[in-house]
């Protein structure tokens, strides 16, 4: 039983010395799924795992101050699209790899309160997490499907008119209150000063303006180009129901057909913006 | 009272706001050349002149279009031939993506052009610029005329 593994994993770890925390999942007093922080080997039984384990726990790893607090090593549970932005936080630098012990779970699809797979798990192709990655992989092996990524939707919103189009985003930059939910929850948000919180060059306008929410999401969106790896956790916490991660894919759409690059598949990758090809695509240029 | 452009039903001025960010080495020194040239182009635009367009950062661009420029374009060396070597390489990667991010978003991608102009290329620099007002206006009298 993946359960009872992930918790004699976790005792094996702490007793030993070889973290001296453990992040996975518990259930919270309203029986909701939270992340759970373990440093005592008997609490490893909080820890739980089913498909409702949406947090994508990698957050903690980019709080730099959450790290300096915790001296000794830190190991956490993975799925397959936390350990995608975990690679991307490793090819930038934010994480001690000696200073972690990754272990894998393989999940086969996480599932909404009305028992529906999420839009984001249909579309996974790493269900299991890769086994030369993670130090511990917990769960059945399972085949990698080499998936086309299906971008119809992103399709169907640039076959709009352009007015269509407009009123389609105006409709939730209308509705957006600027609450960061989006840019606290990513693991790849990790500036000290966000730059929307900068007033002296003010950037992006504070107040929830459809302007300037349409600016906010414009930066947030350019700011993750090539580091977005569609983890869904965004569009799962924004509270007004914003379809954020039909702006995140565009950009991977683009990046993917235009700089031949996929985000998360190695941590020596490079950021496609901090390299150049002599023949780039230069049809937008007179 | 919003100041972007984006947003306003007003009627379309005569004279409109379109910002210029040119390379030091290669457009700002196209567009003097077209200017002692005595050579004829629309007087809409408004120069900025920058080192290398690798300087231009995509946040520059949207500030422009917030504070009611009704255009903008960065105009750098041809690749192969920036003064600093690659900084116009890593500009088009960028531009390439806030102009797809910026149509995606329903803003008219008329109103923000790029362009590669060399010092020597006084004559094609009013064409540019001709071209670029043309768009904007373009795009101006449309979004205006769907606004209502």
């Amino acid at each position: 039983m993946v359960i009872k593994k992930i918790k004699t994993t976790a005792k094996d770890l702490l007793t030993d010395g070889s973290v001296s925390l453990i992040i996975g999942y518990g259930i919270n007093g309203l029986g909701d799924v939270t992340p759970v922080f373990i440093k005592d080997p008997d609490d490893v039984e909080k820890l739980v795992w089913n498909d409702q384990c949406y947090y994508n726990l990698i957050r903690y790893l980019s709080d730099r101050d959450f790290i300096e607090q915790n001296n000794g090593s830190i190991g956490i549970i993975i799925k397959g699209c936390d350990q995608k932005s975990l690679k991307v936080l490793l090819s930038e630098s934010q994480v001690n790899r000696d200073k972690i012990k990754v272990i894998g779970v393989t999940c086969k699809g996480l599932m909404d309160s009305d028992g529906n797979v999420l839009a984001k798990c249909e579309a996974c192709d790493v269900v299991y997490p890769d086994k030369d990655f993670c130090d511990v992989i917990i769960g059945e092996e399972v085949k990698k499907k080499e998936k086309e990524k299906d971008f119809s939707d992103i399709d169907e919103i640039d076959s709009m008119d352009l007015p269509d189009r407009k009123k389609f985003w105006n409709n939730y930059f209308e509705r957006c209150l600027r609450c960061y939910a989006c840019r606290n929850i990513c693991p790849l948000c990790y500036c000290k000063e966000c730059i929307m919180d900068q007033h002296n060059p003010l950037w992006v306008l504070p107040s929830a303006s459809v302007g300037g929410n349409r600016l906010f999401h414009i930066v947030r969106a350019y700011h993750l180009t090539g580091r977005c790896v569609d983890c869904g956790e965004c569009e799962r916490v924004c509270p007004i129901g914003m379809p954020l991660r039909k702006i995140n894919r565009k950009i991977i759409k683009v990046v993917k057909e235009r700089f031949d690059f996929e985000s998360g598949k190695d941590q020596e990758q490079k950021s496609p913006l901090t390299r150049y090809r002599e023949n780039d695509s230069e049809d937008f240029i007179i | 009272m919003s100041r972007s452009h984006f947003d306003s039903g007003e009627k379309v001025k005569k004279k409109l706001k379109i910002i210029g960010f040119l390379c030091n080495w290669c457009s700002y020194a196209g567009a003097d050349l077209a200017g002692t040239s005595r050579l004829q182009y629309p007087a809409d635009i408004r120069i900025i002149r920058v080192p290398c367009s690798g300087r231009m950062n995509p946040l520059l661009v949207l500030k422009c279009l917030q504070e009611g420029a009704d255009g903008v374009l960065v105009s750098g060396c041809h690749p192969g031939d920036c003064h600093y070597q690659e900084g116009n390489y890593y500009v088009r990667r960028r531009m390439l993506i806030l102009k797809n991010l910026l149509e995606y978003f329903g803003i008219d991608k008329r109103r923000f052009h790029m362009s590669w102009v060399s010092a020597s290329e006084g004559a094609k620099w009013a064409d540019v610029v001709k071209k670029v007002v043309k768009d904007v206006r373009d795009a101006c009298e449309e979004e205006v005329k769907t606004a209502g």
